[in-house]
């Protein structure tokens, strides 16, 4: 208890938190971190290893990890998992033929020990294009609701080639770490 | 924008090399403020401490492996052997704590006689003590695991399962022409997939496109504003303009692409690259709508994620300006899904 009093006290102080996005390859992940800061997203190439993005929000500082979601590279993701505070599984809602990989791997990050506290927004992606997925429809595909009960887990639709819904999904991740993490002030 | 990026990152790198810099000075009081005891202590860790204290445990094992023969209580037998056991692996670890600073030979050789210390213990305990029949126990936890499927098959049960409407696209054709014009049409993503010897023509633009399980096909398409997402198909031809290209498990195919980012390719073979060559009428405007009417060049610029090397990826080269088709023309149907 003691570690994890000094933990908190330090996090406080620099009011980071450390946010890791995953997603299978061409879901978008890359697009929203750049999308979100601001950033050009007209030219963005397949992320082969990660990129790191410090972005001042609100009154915190993310640092997002956006991994790559190769196959090839799914393998690391793990390397990333150390004191993460904000979990964002990205979903290509366009994407149907997919969905099963995609359940298959959320299913096995949230397995993983080292995430087990981090909040998890899941981010039903390209809902702009027609024919894609409703966030209702991505949810009931991977079977959210018969999530961990301790998870604190939440569902947006969202568009980075818009912007929609990015940032409702951002404000209720850095809330929800917020009071996880930090006492409310 | 440009000049706004370079000040981020210096001043990135300024925060960066200011961590750095102080997690060395904590590296450095740390190491300033051990204990000095802790330096005498490395003084005795010699070489010919060590041999000492090793040659010491290892005849009080020798010895008392010796006298093992001598006890005729099997209980007691038990117990010595244990104790020689734990004492042998107490000598293992005292040469795998010490075999940073031994010569190699001495190393070797303490090696070797814990293995002869070992192996003598072995032979006395299959000559001292009667094997146990082998049999089958019945033990409570496979009760468990009969239970605990059914658990999860009654979850997976309770789990509804939706139905995913198609999304527009070809599917399970062989040898035939299939045209499709986007022009006015809502479609967002089309899925192109389980042809053979088929031809397909894409005419306007789309905002994504799923390409899966073609087998002898040539795919002609006009610009796609997202992404394309291709995987397993097999001596094809590709002619496709997009933001974003990912191909996967293709083998033998030749693309003229023109794309905005970097192509990459994943678990590929035999794969062959030109620029862009498609016409048909009205395809300029097509382009410049969709940001693609100018040539990036990065239809050479392909990633292999299976190729993470400086050198040139086996899995893909550049298509000689001999063999490639020069420019293919294709017709606008006004009635856009008309079958040749």
């Amino acid at each position: 208890m003691g570690l994890l009093s000094i933990i908190r006290k330090i996090k406080r102080k620099e009011k980071e938190m450390r946010i890791l996005m995953v997603g299978l390859d061409n879901s978008g992940k890359t697009t929203i971190v750049l999308k979100i800061n601001g950033e050009d997203t007209s030219v963005i190439s397949p992320t082969l290893g990660f990129n790191i993005k410090t972005i001042n929000y609100q009154k915190y500082t993310l640092n997002i990890w956006d991994v790559g979601g190769q196959k090839t590279i799914r393998s690391y993701w793990r390397n990333y998992f150390e004191q993460t505070d904000g979990l964002v599984w990205v979903v290509d809602s366009s994407d149907l033929r997919r969905l099963d990989d995609c359940k298959m791997e959320l299913d096995n990050l949230l397995k993983e020990e080292r995430l087990s506290g981090a909040s998890l927004l899941i981010l039903a992606n390209k809902q702009d294009i027609k024919g894609a997925l409703t966030p209702e429809e991505i949810a009931r595909v991977l079977n959210l609701e018969n999530m961990d009960k301790t998870r604190h887990w939440k569902i947006v639709g969202c568009s980075a080639y818009t912007g929609s819904g990015l940032l409702e999904g951002f404000d209720w991740l850095v809330q929800d770490i917020a009071s996880r993490i930090y006492v409310l002030d | 924008m440009e000049e706004e990026l370079q000040s981020k990152a210096t001043t990135m790198e300024a925060t960066l090399r200011k961590k750095q810099q102080a997690m060395l000075d904590r590296l450095a009081n740390r190491h300033q403020n051990r204990p000095k005891s802790t330096i005498t202590d490395d003084s005795t860790s010699s070489s010919t401490a060590f041999s000492s204290k090793f040659s010491d445990s290892k005849r009080s094992v020798e010895s008392q492996l010796a006298e093992l023969p001598t006890l005729s209580d099997s209980c007691h037998l038990k117990s010595r052997l244990a104790e020689i056991s734990s004492e042998i692996s107490s000598l293992e670890q005292l040469v795998a704590e010490s075999s940073y600073f031994l010569p190699s030979y001495d190393l070797r050789a303490a090696l070797k006689s814990i293995s002869d210390l070992k192996q003598s213990l072995e032979k006395l305990i299959s000559e001292l003590l009667p094997k146990k029949k082998f049999s089958f126990k019945n033990k409570s936890a496979s009760k468990n695991v009969h239970t605990e499927p059914r658990e999860t098959a009654k979850a997976e049960k309770s789990n509804p399962i939706i139905t995913i409407p198609e999304s527009p696209g070809f599917r399970n054709k062989q040898n035939e022409v299939l045209t499709k014009n986007f022009r006015g049409s809502e479609i967002g993503e089309f899925t192109i997939s389980d042809l053979d010897s088929c031809e397909v023509r894409l005419i306007g633009s789309v905002r994504a496109a799923f390409i899966n399980r073609l087998r002898n096909c040539k795919v002609y398409g006009g610009p796609v504003t997202g992404s394309i997402l291709m995987e397993d198909v097999e001596n094809c031809v590709f002619v496709l303009a997009s933001h974003q290209i990912r191909i996967h498990c293709a083998k033998r195919c030749d693309f003229y692409v023109r794309v905005r980012s970097r192509p990459i390719i994943e678990d590929c073979g035999g794969l062959r690259f030109a620029p862009y060559c498609l016409k048909y009428d009205g395809i300029g405007d097509d382009l410049k709508e969709a940001g693609l009417d100018e040539e990036s060049g990065n239809w050479s610029n392909v990633d292999d994620f299976k190729w993470l090397r400086a050198a040139q990826s086996p899995n893909w080269s550049v298509l000689d300006e001999g063999e490639r088709v020069g420019s293919i023309q294709i017709e606008v149907l006004d009635n856009g899904n008309g079958k040749g």
